[in-house]
């Protein structure tokens, strides 16, 4: 008990420095502290908050369907939940095939036996979906023959009433036109009639427009459950398609496998050469023998192939972030020291940073895929490359390319500026007595500046690099969809160039990926700025 | 036998975890001995890299790259290949070029074009065609309903076919008159859906615009602008107005028609029958530093496609439903697996009243047609010359060198030997030997007028639109 109320206060700052001062008041309820204050607080900022996201999603949920367009409709949330899914199944998917790829001796038998019989079950399933979807295909077929059937026999008699009148019109024109021939009308009175038999074409045409957008109307919007039994089908076809993959992996695609037949290739050609009769048949035996253990040996280094799945993709988003925040926190920071401290310093950049600053991420990527570019003629053969996506290298799954650098050097220019202002101001306000004080104690130049001018500059510093990673995360996703550095960007672009019925869900998914990783980089900030102030924090949100 | 085979599998695999050494390997398959090896009976070549990656665009025309590896086709040569989507044309070519990829999905032109330096330089050479046909042309609700008025014929759920631009000149010659020409999308400019789009119009009299040394965008003169759009937003500028007309690849027009927001007009299949168009590119440097994984490769495509081609006794292609299920997956063509089957199996939507069967809308290994033809280069030129993207006269022999320096039948025809040697597909199955990679003239065009690969300055004159020069 005396432990448990020890840490009171400790956690009570722990949260408070992380920013989830909104769980205060558990904790002080916790405690017994005040219980209804407490409870009201809970109330307000708790429970509020909660209800109205749950509005918000119930909303989402009611319009979404509602919203209409030719390019589809909004996503309700358990669609996005279930391409969440999908994506989960396809990550899995990745690794069931990479360990396939991998597995050898009795695992491996164990294995096919295991997956074949797995096929066997998801075929079924799979006829099954297969047939139901057929049935309403055919059953939509019918109801939606029996809803057109109406409109087309108005269609038709509309089509035989126009072609009529089309006649009429005509004959009636010819016969005005005869009797201006005999001068019996005016030449105005034709005009005035042809122009009202345009008239009746206009309307004619309205009208059968009119038919047409109903006909559409039916045609572009068959019931629902048409397009989910299609997809449950296709769901059941794509993982016994997948299984069978996964058989492929086992056998002859598997590792082992490979080397196995290399080797007994090899072990054939070293026969054929102990038989070999004429000097040129034991050469092309030699060879065959050098070749196939060659091959084997580059096969036994050969890794699976994988997909680009959700996951990898996240990490490799916030591994690029980061290296773009620390190439510009390490540019920034001893600039902006600079620009403060010296106001001839700022006096020169100030016309750099303020035509630069608002360039457009895009623009700069463009701009780093020349620059940057040349460095690396040809990255296969490059050490930065060959050193990232060594084997023995932790970093080596995140496969390091061009691209990523590019979107790193991006994500560095983008997030340069505010860091650098704020260092600058941060120096430039720092108090003047402080200084008084670093000259009278007649401190050198870098003992005030690591003693006096960086620690009372840290606040604002801090803040500086917090506005930006979250400008370097929000520059991030568009340079990776630009420069096909895989990554949530790339995953973005994909789905959109996919546009398949799951795609718009997928874009919704990855905004969420996107933004609770952005709040949780955030979150990392605060703390990281909260330890570095002297103050209690109030002034930042 | 076959447990007994599979025990000395695993002994092998222990020896080989724990040796990389060459010599190692040697004595260790010394001392097993002979078997008769269950599996990878084909002969693999001496591949001078194994672990490649491949671009493509999410178009279904990809296919044989994708197949190739799903299939294990690639496997089967030795090769690991990692399959990557690129976001356009441009930086697919320029992912090539700088290394990043080892080889590309690229539209027929493009090798073309970089080599002879339009657009970004490069030397890209082929040694495989991927596919035939395959393209549409698709127009907007609004201009399909005036085309109807303009042709009474068409105003039916199943019009005859082929469509020419007829009944589309009216509105195109109205809309100039009212000091607008109307907007409409090809994917690239030396994409053959910008050639075949142009063709169309030009045989019918619409002038669709000219290339010159100042106009690179190819208005010049046009009645209509004819300008890029990446393929997956055809469909969203349709519907905005931003584009009254488009011609792309598959799945694009399929889902205009799903989608309900155009009409598919005509297929390149009726502009020019069995046209050629995505190729297997690689630089030359790349090809000339690894030959034997060229060939390797080439036989892998081949293998994918003949099995995207395969047909039952009835012609009902047989692998086509498995290769759609394939391409719809999230990280190839990733489109709804409806949507691609309805053109990849032999059928296409004109209407969502009118479907067709069109069994030569996607080619990806019959009539020979996987060889790299010098012929199919030399089209490609004309049509650069024709419309101004070529700036300056040139005489015949330059078409046929430039075609030469692309286009590898050497390769393709190693690796075709290499199979037939095999007895995975015959010798028929290839162009004969004597062939000299110029197809006999043809005039299956839209307009009749007859190609003829060995005179390419004649046929540029042939046609009414476009620059004429002077035979040399």
């Amino acid at each position: 008990m005396k432990f448990f109320s020890k840490i009171k206060y400790p956690l009570l700052k722990l949260i408070d420095v992380s920013g989830f001062k909104v769980f205060d008041p558990v904790i002080r309820l916790l405690y017994n502290e005040e219980p209804q204050k407490q409870v009201r607080d809970i109330v307000k900022y708790m429970v509020l908050p909660i209800i109205f996201c749950f509005i918000c999603i119930w909303a989402w949920n009611f319009l979404g369907p509602r919203h209409k367009t030719k390019s589809g409709e909004v996503p309700t949330p358990i669609e996005v939940w279930n391409v969440a899914n999908d994506n989960y199944r396809f990550s899995e998917r990745e690794e069931e095939k990479k360990t396939a790829f991998s597995l050898d001796g009795d695992k491996r038998k164990e294995e096919i036996l295991f997956v074949k019989s797995e096929i066997v079950k998801l075929e079924e399933k799979a006829s099954f979906l297969q047939q139901e979807s057929m049935r309403v295909t055919e059953e939509v077929k019918v109801e939606t023959d029996a809803k057109l059937a109406p409109v087309n026999a108005r269609k038709d008699a509309l089509k035989a009433e126009i072609k009529q009148a089309k006649a009429e019109r005509e004959a009636e024109a010819i016969a005005h036109a005869e009797k201006l021939m005999a001068g019996q009308v005016t030449p105005d009175s034709l005009v005035a009639l042809i122009k009202k038999h345009k008239e009746a074409v206009d309307e004619e045409k309205a009208k059968s427009k009119l038919i047409g957008d109903e006909l559409n109307e039916i045609r572009d919007n068959p019931p629902k459950r048409l397009k989910e039994a299609q997809l449950a089908a296709n769901k059941m076809e794509d993982e016994v398609l997948h299984y069978k993959k996964r058989i492929d992996y086992l056998t002859k695609g598997n590792k082992e496998q490979k080397i196995a037949g290399l080797i007994e290739k090899s072990d054939t050609a070293i026969a054929a050469l102990a038989a070999a009769t004429t000097p040129a048949e034991a050469v092309k035996q030699a060879k065959a023998v050098v070749s196939s253990s060659e091959a084997a040996e580059s096969t036994a280094e050969q890794k699976y192939p994988p997909a680009a799945t959700i996951f990898y993709q996240t990490k490799r988003s916030v591994a690029t972030v980061f290296v773009g925040f620390l190439i510009a926190a390490f540019v920034a920071i001893p600039i902006g020291i600079m620009c403060g401290l010296n106001r001839v310093v700022m006096a020169c950049l100030t016309p750099i940073i303020s035509i630069f600053r608002p360039v457009s991420p895009v623009v700069w990527l463009l701009i780093f895929q020349i620059v940057i570019g040349a460095f690396f003629p040809d990255p296969e053969t490059h050490p930065l490359f060959m050193f990232m996506n060594s084997p023995s290298n932790p970093l080596a799954f995140l496969r390091t390319d061009p691209a990523m650098i590019f979107s790193a050097c991006t994500v560095a220019m983008c997030a340069l500026w505010p860091a650098l202002v704020n260092t600058a101001l941060g120096v430039s306000a720092i108090d003047k007595d402080h200084l008084n004080v670093a000259k009278v104690l007649r401190l050198g130049f870098w003992s005030r500046l690591f003693k006096i001018i960086i620690p009372s500059s840290l606040p604002l510093m801090f803040a500086g690099l917090r506005i930006s990673l979250g400008v370097g995360w929000m520059v991030l996703i568009a340079a990776e969809a630009l420069s096909t550095s895989d990554g949530l960007g790339k995953f973005v672009w994909d789905e959109f160039q996919n546009g398949s019925s799951a795609s718009f869900a997928n874009i919704i998914l990855a905004c969420f990926v996107v933004g609770i990783i952005g709040f949780v980089l955030d979150r990392l900030m605060i703390i990281l700025q909260r330890l570095v102030s002297f103050d209690d924090g109030s002034a930042v949100a | 036998m076959h447990d007994a085979h599979r025990r000395f599998d695993c002994n092998k695999n222990k020896f080989m975890k724990k040796t990389t050494k060459k010599i190692t390997v040697i004595s260790a398959a010394l001392s097993i001995g002979v078997f008769s090896s269950p599996m990878l009976c084909a002969e693999q070549l001496d591949v001078e890299k194994d672990t490649l990656k491949f671009g493509f665009i999410k178009l279904t025309d990809c296919a044989p790259i994708v197949i190739a590896k799903e299939k294990g086709f690639f496997e089967e040569e030795g090769l690991q290949v990692e399959v990557v989507a690129q976001p356009n044309w441009k930086q697919l070519l320029d992912n090539v070029i700088n290394g990043e990829l080892d080889g590309a999905h690229m539209l027929s032109g493009q090798p073309i074009a970089a080599t002879i330096g339009f657009g970004t330089k490069a030397h890209i050479v082929t040694p495989y065609t991927l596919d035939l046909n395959g393209n549409a042309i698709t127009v907007s609700n609004a201009i399909w309903e005036q085309m109807q008025e303009n042709d009474e014929k068409l105003d039916s759920d199943n019009p005859p076919h082929p469509i020419t631009a007829d009944s589309l000149k009216p509105i195109v010659m109205e809309a100039k008159e009212a000091g607008k020409k109307l907007p409409m999308g090809m994917v690239f400019p030396v994409s053959t859906h910008n050639y075949e789009f142009r063709y169309w119009l030009a045989a019918s009299g619409i002038h669709p615009g000219m290339y010159t040394s100042t106009d690179i965008k190819g208005f010049t003169d046009g009645d209509i602008e004819l300008s890029t759009t990446p393929p997956p937003q055809m469909p969203s500028t349709l519907e905005s107005g931003k584009n009254v007309a488009y011609c792309v690849g598959e799945p694009w027009n399929q889902q205009a028609v799903a989608k309900g927001i155009g009409v598919p007009v005509v297929t390149n299949y009726d502009i020019w029958k069995n046209n050629p168009e995505k190729v297997f590119g690689v630089t030359k440097a790349w090809a000339d530093e690894n030959p034997q994984t060229l060939i390797a490769v080439t036989k892998a495509l081949i293998k994918a496609g003949k099995w995207l081609d395969a047909t039952d006794a009835s012609g009902k292609l047989t692998n086509r439903d498995e290769a759609c299920r394939i391409l719809s997956q999230k990280n190839y063509v990733g489109a709804d697996f409806d949507v691609i089957k309805n053109s990849m199996t032999g059928f296409f939507f004109f209407q969502k009243t009118d479907k067709r069967p069109l069994p030569d809308f996607n080619v990806f290994f019959k009539y020979h047609c996987s060889y790299p033809h010098y012929s199919d280069g030399i089209w490609f030129l004309t049509q650069m010359r024709r419309w101004g993207q070529i700036t300056e006269s040139k005489p015949s022999a330059w078409y046929h060198e430039t075609a030469k320096s692309v286009y590898l039948p050497e390769v393709y025809r190693k690796a075709a030997d290499l199979l037939v040697a095999e007895g995975t597909l015959t010798a028929e199955e290839f162009p004969a030997v004597d062939y000299d990679g110029y197809k006999p003239a043809t005039s299956d065009f839209i307009d009749g007028v007859e190609f003829d690969g060995k005179k390419p300055v004649e046929y540029i004159n042939s046609h009414k639109i476009g620059n004429k020069d002077t035979v040399k």
